[in-house]
């Protein structure tokens, strides 16, 4: 295997993939649609690009690369737009959130492409409990070792972007009790969790070779890594958030990671340890159970605080960044949402409250989606 | 004669009853469905075959009497049906895709025009060739429904399929209520029964169907968002209205298109929830097959099948132009759309239904428009269903079967 190389791009542009739930307008339920829609979006002009995924109820948008968070959120709610007026032509509704709250995975079908069907042959029924929704952010860095290292940086903010991200406390026609469930489905994948200890590029890349050899892997691509680096693109990408039920909170979530990864880059706060992976699995749990409210341990004070309050200080920390990148406006909304408790998982809990019905909350998530809330 | 030791004995043959009817029947389509899927055809030609076996056409086993007493099953199933349907005609997508609603004015207007034409040729009454052509307007719900629950079908061609029926199905109640108000005049009925039938037929059905919306919401609100309660309240309003609207000689098809195009378009609160009562009730509708297929006379064919093939080609013609004209602006493949033409082949049993209740209502039908009409339904009951499950399976919206 040649030596994967890293494409340098670059530092702290962003870019979003955000994978969305096509249901139907009767019940809700998750629908058939992705094949025609992308067929007749094809004939659009766009922005950035709308794809298929691995079943036949989702597709991808993927923005184009941005260095602004106001230039990312323009392209995502053109993108948002075309979607739901070409959707609406075939009486198909388009939502976010990471799970569907209904749907038997049973049901799902695999849409017709060959990785995708080598993946369901591979992984069998998890392919197909693999139908939940996730937004990647991905972040431009300037060398390997820079992804590197702004991979371990991260690792210890990998809670914040699950709480943020939350909107999955729904699957299978149950309340999971998580805030994110999606994060479970991942879980079960051989080659899912956190990227090895290394240090440099040239590490990874020794890893990933004997990976090879020992023919685990075919590509980098099987790696499900919660943050991974990806060389062809020249950045890391953070994989554990839920897709939003709002493309406002997408961007403001890639304008937060994109703030973090200035910063981190810039002041080189801590040095990455062995011991930041020892709470990892810990706090990454009480994030995707409790949300906001989950404890957090800090890996390098030891010390236990919530969730929340980690976040917040945190967004302290980033205002000069976020005023270097101007991205003021999403952090404070960010900080607002921290401060109210408030996160997706919340208000799609809330809907059901009101509702006593999924189909009324997809219902009212697809609203959401499209702007148009009552 | 019994002597009274013996009293406690049924009468010899003992009467058969509409539930012992109703558990042959079913074992009947049990058979005939199993043995069609052997060979890849949808469950619904076995029934119909099983039905035309034991009915008029085969053994003569079906009496008249009996399917009258099975006839009760047959609403029932309708109706359910029926109320599906109409919650399939969806106003805000043909709101958002006004090509859709083009596509279905026009395959029922080209359908009529050409099946007209081919009649009046064929030396038909204009009158009776009118409406023998507005009875060919409409595609049958029950098979395009069943065949896509069969296969679990799921996509654009289903979804545009089923719109199309519940719009073709009003069509054709509505245009053959208008022309048989021109019947009467035919046969010099007063002015007031050639007014008011028609009249008393459109807006009685249809103000039955309002009631049935009003009570559901009203219970739906009551009752909460249960869906268990809920089937039972939309099962007995179904029923309800069936019944109602046969007491009052109303239409239990335009009732029951009318209270499921309601609940559909018109809850905003959305009080009753989206269930389908048909996929729950598929016992009822294996009956309705079978019935369906012992109800047909095929000595027609004998009569007129060769016009009544005309008949289906024409129609077919029609129902394909009609789709495939706005196809590029609906922005549907050309594939897509030939098969969802295809997808309207059926024809509707009530067709059989209207055709009765027309030609029963004076002394000296038209025997000869009769037997073309009932051929072509005979045909369709038996390429219909194959017919629709060719074009789902190759939309390749067909999932893995039940």
């Amino acid at each position: 295997m040649e030596p994967l190389r890293f494409t340098p791009s670059s530092p702290y542009t962003m870019g979003v993939e955000l994978e969305l739930q096509v249901v139907n307008t009767r019940d809700y339920n998750l629908a058939r649609g992705a094949a025609d829609l992308l067929e007749r979006l094809g004939r659009v002009e766009l922005p950035g690009e709308v794809k298929p995924e691995i079943t036949e109820s989702m597709i991808e948008l993927n923005s184009s690369v941005h260095a602004r968070h106001g230039a990312l959120l323009a392209e995502l709610r053109l993108m948002r737009d075309a979607v739901a007026l070409h959707a609406g032509k075939l009486n198909l509704a388009i939502c976010g959130g990471g799970t569907h709250p209904f749907q038997q995975w049973a049901e799902r079908r695999i849409y017709s492409e060959s990785r995708f069907e080598y993946l369901s042959d591979l992984y069998g029924y998890l392919a197909k409990q693999f139908t939940v929704f996730g937004q990647h952010i991905h972040v431009g860095c300037g060398s390997g070792d820079d992804a590197i290292y702004l991979v371990h940086a991260l690792a210890r903010y990998v809670p914040h972007f699950i709480a943020l991200s939350a909107s999955s406390p729904f699957s299978q026609g149950v309340d999971t009790a998580f805030d994110s469930s999606r994060l479970n489905a991942i879980a079960a994948f051989p080659l899912s969790g956190s990227m090895p200890f290394v240090q440099s590029w040239d590490e990874l890349n020794a890893y990933v070779a004997k990976m090879y050899r020992f023919r685990i892997i075919g590509s980098m691509k099987d790696f499900y890594w919660d943050i991974r680096p990806k060389p062809e693109y020249g950045t890391i990408e953070i994989r554990v958030c839920d897709t939003p039920l709002t493309v406002e909170r997408a961007a403001a979530l890639a304008a937060y990671a994109q703030a973090l990864a200035h910063r981190l880059l810039a002041e080189r706060p801590h040095r990455p340890t062995r011991d930041a992976y020892l709470v990892y699995n810990y706090n990454r749990f009480q994030a995707s159970r409790f949300g906001l409210r989950g404890n957090f341990i800090d890996p390098h004070t030891e010390r236990h605080v919530m969730l929340a309050d980690d976040i917040a200080r945190t967004l302290e920390e980033l205002a000069p960044y976020a005023e270097a990148l101007e991205s003021r406006e999403p952090i404070e909304g960010l900080r607002a949402s921290v401060a109210s408790g408030e996160n997706d998982a919340a208000w799609l809990r809330d809907a059901y409250q009101r509702t006593h019905s999924f189909t009324d909350v997809v219902r009212l998530q697809a609203a959401r989606w499209a702007g148009r809330e009552q | 004669m019994p002597t009274p030791d013996f009293a406690f004995l049924p009468d010899f043959p003992p009467p058969l009853g509409a539930l012992t009817l109703f558990g042959l029947l079913l074992l009947a389509g049990l058979v005939g469905g199993h043995l069609v899927r052997q060979v890849r055809l949808p469950a619904i030609t076995g029934y119909v075959a099983v039905g035309m076996l034991v009915g008029h056409t085969g053994l003569g086993l079906l009496t008249a009497e009996l399917l009258q007493q099975a006839r009760v099953f047959v609403d029932i199933s309708l109706g359910l049906l029926l109320y599906d349907l109409g919650r399939r005609l969806d106003l805000q997508w043909l709101r958002q895709d006004r090509w859709l609603l083009a596509s279905g004015v026009s395959e029922s207007l080209l359908s009529f025009v050409l099946i007209y034409v081919a009649l009046a040729l064929y030396g038909l009454s204009p009158l009776y060739a009118a409406i023998g052509a507005a009875i060919g307007i409409s595609t049958s719900p029950a098979v395009v429904m069943l065949i896509a629950q069969e296969n679990r079908a799921e996509g654009q061609v289903t979804e545009r399929a089923l719109s199309l029926v519940a719009m073709n199905s009003v069509a054709a109640f509505v245009i053959v209520t208008v022309l048989l108000s021109v019947l009467h005049l035919e046969y010099r009925a007063s002015w007031v029964s050639i007014v008011l039938h028609p009249l008393y037929l459109l807006a009685g059905s249809m103000l039955l169907g309002v009631v049935a919306w009003a009570l559901a919401l009203a219970l739906g609100r009551w009752l909460g968002k249960r869906e268990e309660r809920q089937f039972v309240m939309l099962v007995a309003l179904v029923v309800l209205t069936v019944g109602s609207a046969n007491m009052l000689r109303l239409s239990v098809v335009l009732a029951l298109l009318v209270f499921g195009i309601l609940v559909k378009n018109f809850d905003r609160r959305h009080r009753v929830l989206p269930l389908e009562l048909g996929v729950r009730a598929q016992l009822f509708l294996v009956v309705l097959f079978v019935v369906a297929g012992a109800s047909l006379d095929a000595r027609y064919l004998a009569v007129a099948g060769g016009a009544g093939l005309v008949y289906v080609a024409v129609r077919f013609v029609g129902k394909m132009l009609g789709v495939m004209l706005w196809a590029p602006l609906s922005g549907l493949r050309p594939k897509s759309a030939a098969l969802l033409g295809l997808a309207l082949t059926p024809m509707a049993g009530f067709a059989v239904v209207m055709v009765q209740d027309v030609w029963g209502l004076y002394p000296e039908p038209d025997v000869q428009a009769l037997a073309v009409v009932t051929s072509a339904v005979v045909l369709l009951e038996i390429l219909g269903p194959v017919a629709v499950q060719f074009a789902l399976r190759r939309a390749g919206e067909a999932g893995v079967p039940r």
